[in-house]
């Protein structure tokens, strides 16, 4: 496939060995020195299209978007002009702000713990040897894999206020009445359960991802590791504690990170299940910012409330960059 | 009862242990696609009642929920514009992610890591706080209201992500084949194309499969930027305008949901693995 010499056979073999050697030798002789000026401009060449590309629809956008919000743009009206901090004067003071930003922020946090705990729990279970396991980390995923907008249909079904068959099987159970009855959970239309609703919903879908890359981490840790330590003498707990934990924490900080980042910026589950109602129990920041952005039109108030994510993201890119860097390593 | 003696014993029991302990996660998993399943094959006066076992049918199943999507909805050009977008967005990407990866891999790119690194970082920047600046992107380009605007907008989150995955395939190509093409007279783009391409194809088709999986999962952008009915992706026309009003048609939403989402996730799992590398910083590379 790559050298190979008409006589081919042993001869193919020794004529590469060969080619690798000059190759080798050219390289210390400064052979790639002088092609280096050739080699760096094919290579910024290569790289210009992705880079022009993300630079022009990430990187400008993102600097469009704090003009944005400096600025009382609308939907309508092309021209717009300066107003300097007052969109998010405005923000900080209306109630709606403060309820999604504390939505935002505990929809995030209850969501992380629960689906921190079924995560880690499925991922030692999936540990283990055991027939058949390979069909059953299948199914597991598929509520990671579904695409968003399309399960939360499920889920809605599922949170019917008069069908709901969450609710058929908890009247079956005796723990709640039938249909009309004061403990008749109506999910998206009481606040609490409307919360509660999403966060499940949240959970259900990304616990297989905790799972996945918790396992992910697991396999990463070499055998050989364990034996010398096991041959070391250690304990179980040691080497767990010493071995595997500093081990695997790396890639489940990547990966909480990574998970965090799209809890508090998804606006799906939210907007399709309850479009933050009712009376803003469910209002996140996402949505917040995608119905006074985009459906009142005011385009400088929503890039200013979604702004407000950033410095809640911020620090957790940060946290992730170094991670990314140290794993190169 | 008595303690097991044999091997197998012991096998069978750790093995009931696991599955007893196994199956409420993968029922929890499994719940909503099944009752996706059934919702779409049942007919509606089978649908709305409690007072029966709502797990199974009770009247025959029907392909009623299926053809009404065909012929009555534009359920046929959302799965055209979806494919269509998801090509194009294909395209776009391997023809900026293939090279840039191999660049960042190989070519020893000063500060080549860090460059590799802030690609990738871009992936995270979430589509909430862009959507807004890229809606006057959208409509400068004169692309608002058409599915045009998003295979602009994708392949920001295609590309970054192909990039940092193929970066990685790369690396793991070994460098004495380009350096012996080299040496056989090849140029830089010789090399690249003749011998790094065709050992490169699973990293290709795995950066296809990526273009077309995440290409899917948005849901901002197509709400956003994309208004009339017959040019909206399937992930937001069918809950965006199978959903009228107060009426909620659940056999055929259900059925709508069904037919997109089951083949997305069985394609999706068999590359999970590759995106979990991917975004973990390439573990076991």
């Amino acid at each position: 496939m790559t050298v190979r010499s008409s006589s081919g056979g042993p001869d193919a073999t020794s004529a590469r060995v060969a080619a690798i050697s000059v190759a080798s030798r050219a390289r210390s002789s400064g052979w790639l020195r002088s092609q280096s000026s050739r080699r760096l401009g094919f290579g910024y060449l290569l790289l210009a299209p992705a880079v022009l590309y993300v630079l022009l629809l990430v990187g400008v956008p993102f600097l469009f978007s704090l003009y944005l919000s400096l600025s009382d743009a609308n939907v309508g009206d092309p021209v717009a002009s300066f107003v300097g901090l007052e969109n998010f004067r405005a923000a900080l003071q209306s109630d709606v702000f403060y309820t999604s930003l504390r939505n935002s922020v505990v929809f995030t946090l209850v969501a992380a713990v629960f689906k921190g705990l079924l995560g880690t729990t499925l991922a030692f279970l999936l540990l283990q040897p055991f027939w058949g396991r390979k069909l059953v980390r299948g199914l597991v995923v598929i509520p990671f894999t579904l695409p968003i907008s399309i399960s939360v249909l499920s889920w809605k079904w599922m949170y019917d206020s008069q069908f709901s068959v969450i609710n058929w099987f908890l009247s079956r159970m005796g723990l709640i009445g039938t249909y009309g009855s004061p403990d008749w959970p109506v999910w998206l239309g009481q606040p609490g359960w409307a919360i509660a609703a999403c966060i499940i919903v949240n959970v259900w879908r990304t616990f297989p991802f905790s799972a996945i890359v918790l396992l992910a981490g697991f396999t990463s840790v070499p055998n050989e590791i364990l034996d010398a330590a096991r041959v070391d003498g250690t304990s179980f707990m040691q080497r767990f504690r010493h071995v595997v934990v500093p081990m695997i924490a790396p890639i489940l900080l990547i990966g909480f990170l990574f998970d965090t980042v799209f809890t508090l910026s998804d606006l799906s589950i939210v907007y399709l299940l309850t479009q933050g109602g009712p009376a803003n129990a469910t209002k996140i920041l996402p949505v917040l910012a995608y119905q006074v952005g985009i459906q009142s039109g005011a385009l400088g108030r929503g890039a200013a409330i979604s702004l407000f994510l950033f410095p809640l993201l911020l620090p957790l890119m940060i946290l992730l960059l170094r991670n990314l860097k140290r794993r190169e390593y | 009862m008595a303690a097991p003696r044999t091997h197998r014993e012991k096998e069978i029991r750790r093995h009931l242990w696991i599955y007893g302990a196994i199956t409420p996660y993968v029922v929890i998993a499994v719940f909503p696609i099944y009752w996706m399943v059934i919702t779409a094959f049942k007919q509606d006066p089978d649908l709305y009642r409690m007072d029966q076992f709502p797990l199974w049918f009770h009247l025959a199943p029907t392909w009623k929920n299926f053809t009404y999507l065909f012929y009555s909805t534009n359920y046929g050009a959302w799965i055209i514009n979806t494919m269509v977008i998801a090509a194009w967005v294909a395209v776009i990407t391997l023809i900026t992610a293939v090279p840039a990866g191999y660049a960042l891999a190989r070519l020893r790119i000063p500060g080549s890591e860090n460059l590799g690194i802030a690609v990738f970082m871009t992936y995270l920047v979430p589509a909430i706080i862009l959507f807004l600046p890229l809606s006057r992107v959208v409509s400068m380009f004169d692309l608002q209201d058409s599915w045009w605007s998003l295979v602009l907008v994708y392949p920001t989150v295609t590309i970054p992500f192909c990039t940092w995955l193929l970066m990685g395939f790369f690396k793991t190509v070994p460098a004495e084949m380009e350096e012996a093409a080299r040496v056989d007279g090849c140029g830089y783009l010789g090399a690249l194309l003749r011998v790094v391409l065709p050992v490169s194809v699973p990293g290709i088709l795995t950066a296809v499969i990526f273009a077309f999986t995440l290409s899917m999962q948005d849901f901002l952008y197509g709400l956003a930027f994309v208004a009339p009915g017959d040019q909206k992706p399937v992930t937001v026309g069918v809950p965006t305008e199978l959903i009228r009003g107060d009426v909620y048609y659940w056999g055929s939403l259900m059925a709508a949901a069904l037919m997109v989402g089951l083949p997305v996730a069985i394609v999706y799992n068999f590359f999970l693995d590759r995106f979990i590398q991917g975004i973990t910083g390439g573990v076991g590379k």
